[in-house]
């Protein structure tokens, strides 16, 4: 099947310093004397998405993924490279970016859906299903100005989903929602993959990228540093977020849980290991079985009050359980400067056959940023459960009561 | 399939065309334009009346008591409005566009769609002012018993075309170049003030020096103006001046135009 987008070698040059030439600079250019300098904000990135595939791009601040969007809208036009597209596309970049304060929620769906595309006719056919969609039924006619942002994030995303394109660009704007608007969001977007349309979402929440996209991208620095599934890229991008921290030794953008937040080594996990119910190093567990989790940290500079926390998860991405010790209300103790320590976390494992991979982490006392934190920090595999499939053993009992003749 | 890379040569008719496919968007944003002008304010679409009427009521003391200028047999009131009403369409429609992709940032860096919708859009907004402004005129005209719809105002369309193709070209260019240069916009605005005095609206035809008449006409808004009175207050067809104004204003309008699709993929980058 033609992919619905190809995006082949395709690169974008923004000027440094101002984008605006001043007179000197364009005197310099009809000289030529190299004055101008460019900043690469994409460069050589290609990729392409199937019909109701999902594509993740993930990287850090700056890393170029809005322009990427922007590029694939054709908002901006490319350096160098091409962008193929099939069929219509829908774009939100920024939510309700068409709409206008003072006009109502009414006026500017019809507004913002022919900016997106619409015809009147099909805004009309669609406009029931967008209203029930945000939610805003008895603010229809106020102004959106007086919306809330919940609301007008809502509305945007509402309209934008409803265009019905074969290709849909998301940029990380469920943020603003609350959660149940969230998982509405996220069956929408499953509703129109299943329909076949390709989607493309940035987002700085792993859990997000893992949930929706079958494929990831990790930009860093305009590169794509790596491609694979959802799942692989978070762990990619992890691991590239941590090698580039340890080389920097300082506060470096990292995103995700502790989501837009800067990792800093002023502690560091050196190494996790799994323990057995004999205190044996393992990687094989027997389903239902005690184990314990080992995180030996050295500690760089005085932290009062960490948070460690422990994260389970499917190889797909899926949470399984996660637990901090601020969740469990845990006193934690003091930890200076050159002090090297052992966490040790007892868990039940009453988990069913498969592969888990296990993250861990440790955060600031007020969830500001990560000393460390190590995505998929070991994988281990869960035997010996032979009466249920799924993943977490709820242990069935059953009974037969007879109730009658 | 559409295609998108580094080379920008599309040929001329494929512009037209998503420009055609983009008239709902072009309808819908025009009455957005026209609504939010309006919303929130009591007298809302009537001061698309209030404004030049004032204007010509001021022009009106001035230039009966103090400084009294000859018109005829024509109220000096209705021949400054005739005047007036057409020259803020003018003025107005060419401020609007000029800062119209600036004004709308968000949504030139945000969203595509074909760029000339807003400055377009921006122009007709001010016609739907030019028509409520009319109604005054014909109001006035009625008072004044003076003869309505007579057979030559049937150029008043034409009339309209041409200063709507000289409007729109002297939009698009500085619309385009005003999201590179915010100086655009100023120099736009005091060139149209300038210009105020330099079209006959407070003054007739009549006291331009002949020996410079030839050199005052070629300036295709006057023409305009001047052509409208000529049909509306006095019955007349237009004067030739008004066919030398029709190659002015479509050369102006094909180089707007170029030059806007031309500048267009920076928009977004520079805006």
């Amino acid at each position: 099947m033609a992919p619905s987008i190809l995006v082949d070698q395709l690169s974008k040059r923004y000027r440094i310093g101002g984008i605006l030439p001043d007179f000197r600079s364009i005197l310099s250019r009809w000289r030529d004397n190299g004055l101008e300098k460019y900043h690469w904000a994409v460069k050589d990135v290609s990729f392409e998405v199937p019909p109701g595939g999902a594509l993740g791009i993930i990287g850090p601040n700056g890393a170029g993924k809005t322009t990427i969007l922007k590029l694939l809208s054709q908002v901006t036009y490319p350096t160098r490279g091409q962008i193929f597209m099939n069929g219509r596309f829908s774009a939100l970049i920024e939510l309700g970016a068409g709409f206008h304060p003072d006009l109502t929620g009414r006026e500017n769906i019809y507004l913002n859906g022919t900016i997106l595309g619409m015809k009147r006719s099909e805004i009309k056919a669609r406009f029931d299903r967008i209203v029930d969609f945000a939610g805003i039924g008895q603010y229809l006619d106020t102004p959106v100005k007086r919306y809330s942002s919940g609301m007008y994030a809502r509305l945007g995303f509402a309209i934008a989903a409803h265009v019905d394109p074969d290709i849909l660009l998301v940029d990380e704007v469920l943020a603003v929602g609350d959660y149940a608007y969230q998982v509405k969001c996220y069956a929408r977007m499953d509703e129109l993959r299943e329909n076949g349309t390709a989607l493309i979402l940035v987002s700085h929440n792993m859990d997000t990228i893992r949930r929706v996209c079958d494929k990831g991208l990790v930009l860093y620095r305009g590169e794509a540093i790596y491609q694979g599934t959802s799942a692989e890229a978070v762990v990619s991008y992890s691991e590239k977020i941590r090698e580039v921290a340890r080389q920097a030794q300082a506060d470096v953008p990292t995103e995700g849980g502790l989501s837009q937040r800067v990792m800093t080594f002023d502690a560091e996990i050196m190494d996790v290991c799994l323990l057995d119910e004999n205190g044996e190093r393992t990687s094989i567990v027997k389903s239902g079985a005690n184990a314990k989790v080992l995180v030996d940290v050295v500690f760089y500079k005085d932290i009062q009050d960490p948070i460690f926390a422990l994260a389970f998860r499917t190889p797909d991405g899926n949470r399984v359980y996660a637990t901090t010790t601020r969740w469990l209300k845990l006193h934690v103790p003091s930890f200076s400067s050159g002090e090297r320590w052992r966490i040790e976390y007892s868990v039940h494992l009453p988990l069913l056959n498969g592969s888990y991979d296990l993250s861990v982490n440790i955060g600031a006392p007020d969830f500001g940023h990560y000393y460390d934190r190590l995505e998929n920090a070991l994988t281990f595999e869960v035997v010996d459960a032979v009466n249920a499939k799924g993943i977490v053993d709820l242990n069935s009992k059953v009974n037969f009561l007879k109730l009658g003749a | 399939m559409t295609a998108t890379s580094s080379h920008k040569e599309i040929m001329p008719y494929q512009y037209l065309k998503t420009f055609f496919s983009a008239r709902e968007l072009l309808w819908a944003w025009t009455s957005r334009t026209i609504q939010a002008r309006y919303k929130q304010s009591i007298l809302g679409g009537l001061w698309a009346i209030i404004q030049p009427a004032a204007r010509a009521l001021l022009l009106t003391v001035i230039f009966t008591k103090f400084i009294p200028v000859d018109t005829g047999a024509v109220p000096y009131v209705i021949f400054s409005y005739v005047a007036m009403v057409p020259w803020m369409f003018f003025s107005t429609s060419i401020t609007d566009m000029v800062e119209c992709l600036v004004n709308n940032m968000n949504l030139v860096s945000k969203i595509y769609f074909p760029r000339e919708v807003l400055p377009v859009a921006a122009l007709l907004a001010r016609l739907f002012d030019l028509v409520i402004a009319s109604v005054l005129m014909l109001l006035l005209m009625i008072y004044y018993h003076m003869q309505i719809f007579t057979l030559q105002w049937l150029f008043i369309p034409v009339i309209l075309v041409i200063q709507i193709a000289l409007t729109l070209g002297l939009g698009l260019i500085g619309a385009a170049l005003n999201v590179f240069y915010r100086d655009v916009y100023h120099l736009f605005a005091f060139v149209l003030q300038l210009l105020f005095y330099a079209v006959p609206i407070i003054y007739p035809v009549s006291k331009v020096p002949e020996s410079i008449r030839d050199i005052y006409m070629l300036n295709p808004i006057s023409a305009i103006i001047e052509a409208y009175r000529s049909v509306i207050l006095h019955n007349q067809l237009p004067g030739v001046e008004l066919f030398r104004a029709i190659p002015i204003a479509l050369l102006l309008l094909l180089i707007g135009y170029w030059l806007f699709k031309r500048l267009e993929f920076y928009f977004a980058d520079v805006i």
